[in-house]
């Protein structure tokens, strides 16, 4: 999957999972960028891309996420 | 030696010449030996344990990092996470869990008791235990290289400023401090000695005054009003935030001075307006480390039970903190009462971020004083589970008397108690009220006016010297 596919759908988990409909991804949004992405919704946000894309982290995996660049390259390394 | 101490006054400015005389590369292991001086000088024989830790998370850190089993690095964790936890549970938690054994034995109509320990809790060992644990996880989870310099690892768990206390430091924010350039910056030095003497304020003119009325209250809590009860439970949060948080600013500050950095510990936690957003700002460091080493992969395993996994993550996460705080139900209960508290924040998160936000609340000052104030109010009514009252019994007399007998003569102690106290707390409020609101305009103790510094300098060390209670005893944290 391209990752500007991928972007777009994260797109709208995040605006659902941190409830703001102006969220617009780049690579280097991080968490401190989006006022609601705290711990608590951070698992959900989680939760919710595995369930989109159909695949499965690894706590070591999430752990090493540094912004939403991260996070895409790593769902594309699922995805193929 | 505590911070507050004659001797520290001696010994810190002492340390920072010979640090600065020496050449460069024997600053690390300089402060080593200093670190150790300063945790012998207060009881020589716990040292041992500290050394004790250093050698096991040395040696298992430095196994995992070597190993490439993924069955063999595990058990290599968990025997080092057992070894660094044996002397917390041994001097901490042996009497608790033996008294409630023995308890639940005594029920079933069995006679076994097993000889208490009267040993004093080993001062620090919450924090330097913590500290192990992290870098062994860390090291587990590829996240850093296991250090081979011994002298890092042990610098690392010893380093004096936050030694006794925190902040909880990360090996990955120390190790690489502690391995390069340890040279003399003009800017950080008095960057540290403005937070030094800010901190200094916090302890001796905030939390040491407070604590007076405070504890006489508490101790007391037959003979005063339901109205007295509950200026001390609003009272006691400032007054801890006055001896952590004042502890902390030491802390930093006085690694600042030795051209180190420390993560920070608080962030004018009562200008939050949730409970989430409040253990966003108070006691970082240790809500950091829970988040990173109990929060996330416990609600990592429990993801697929979505904002529920998230509720038993945190219930256990805030179980887990009421424990490290102390080995009784009081502790247990506040665990419960925060967990309780996010829990529902989390619940209702969606729908309440939709009304905020449909009624453009957030910009208003009013909704954000009373959320200010509600978290307080719910923050300082959990602290009465967390320190100053030690038993559940007498936690819900206070509770019901401020219920059901308000009336009644306040108790104030002197009038110039009273005025000192509400005087050391405006200042610290008005200070942190335009750090939040007026980013930039408002430089406190950094004016460009060398002039106008001078004189908030000698202006604060005049209140402390006036203000400030001297005889105040030890920081609250090194309870714990």
């Amino acid at each position: 999957m391209e990752s500007e596919i991928i972007t777009g759908q994260l797109t709208s988990i995040f605006r659902n999972v941190f409830n703001d409909e102006t969220i617009c991804l780049n690579n280097e949004i991080t968490a401190g960028d989006i006022g609601s992405w705290d711990s608590l919704s951070h698992m959900l946000m989680i939760t919710e891309v595995e369930n989109v894309f159909s695949i499965k982290f690894k706590l070591r995996e999430i752990n090493k996420l540094k912004n939403v660049g991260t996070l895409i390259e790593l769902i594309e390394s699922k995805l193929t | 030696m505590i911070f507050t101490s004659f001797n520290f006054l001696i010994f810190f400015p002492g340390v920072i010449l010979v640090y600065y005389l020496l050449p460069e590369k024997y600053r690390p292991g300089f402060l080593l030996l200093a670190s150790y001086y300063f945790y012998i000088n207060i009881t020589p024989v716990y040292a041992l344990l500290l050394a004790g830790i250093t050698v096991s998370t040395y040696a298992f850190t430095i196994l995992i990092d070597k190993t490439k089993a993924e069955k063999k690095r595990k058990l290599f964790l968990i025997i080092n996470i057992i070894i660094t936890l044996l002397p917390l549970f041994f001097f901490k938690y042996y009497n608790f869990v033996n008294n409630g054994v023995f308890n639940l034995l005594q029920s079933a109509g069995i006679r076994w008791p097993l000889p208490e320990i009267s040993f004093f809790l080993p001062i620090g060992i919450s924090f330097y235990t913590f500290m192990a644990l992290g870098y062994s996880i860390d090291v587990y989870n590829e996240e850093i290289k296991a250090e081979k310099n011994f002298g890092v690892v042990a610098l690392f768990l010893s380093f004096f400023p936050i030694l006794l206390s925190g902040p909880i430091e990360r090996a990955t924010n120390m190790f690489p401090q502690f391995k390069g350039r340890l040279v003399f910056s003009y800017k950080k030095a008095v960057r540290g000695l403005q937070l030094m003497l800010w901190g200094y304020f916090m302890k001796l003119v905030v939390a040491n005054r407070i604590a007076i009325l405070v504890s006489n209250i508490f101790d007391n809590a037959d003979l005063k009003s339901g109205g007295s009860l509950f200026m001390a439970v609003l009272l006691y949060p400032v007054q801890v935030y006055g001896d952590l948080g004042g502890y902390s600013l030491i802390a930093i500050g006085s690694a600042n001075v030795m051209g180190i950095d420390i993560i920070p510990n608080f962030k004018r936690p009562f200008f939050a307006t949730s409970m989430s957003e409040f253990w966003r700002r108070w006691h970082i460091s240790l809500i950091s480390w829970l988040t990173d080493y109990i929060y996330t992969p416990l609600s990592f395993q429990l993801r697929k039970y979505k904002i529920w996994g998230i509720v038993i993550a945190l219930m256990l996460t805030f179980l887990i903190s009421g424990i490290w705080h102390g080995a009784a139900l009081t502790f247990i209960f506040w665990g419960v009462l925060q967990g309780t508290f996010l829990s529902i924040e989390a619940i209702t998160n969606k729908k309440k971020k939709s009304f905020v936000k449909k009624h453009n609340l957030d910009k208003k000052k009013w909704y954000i004083f009373i959320s200010c104030f509600f978290t307080y109010l719910l923050f300082a009514f959990s602290e009465i589970f967390c320190g100053p009252i030690n038993s559940m019994h007498k936690a819900f007399f206070v509770i019901r008397k401020i219920f059901t007998n308000f009336g009644g003569p306040l108790y104030y102690y002197n009038p110039s108690m009273i005025i000192f106290i509400l005087f050391g707390i405006s200042l610290l409020f008005f200070v942190e009220w335009r750090m939040e609101y007026y980013k930039g305009a408002f430089s406190f103790l950094s004016n460009k006016s060398w002039v106008v510094r001078t004189l908030l300098y000698a202006l604060l060390i005049i209140i402390i010297l006036l203000i400030g209670v001297f005889d105040g005893g030890q920081f609250i944290y090194f309870q714990f």
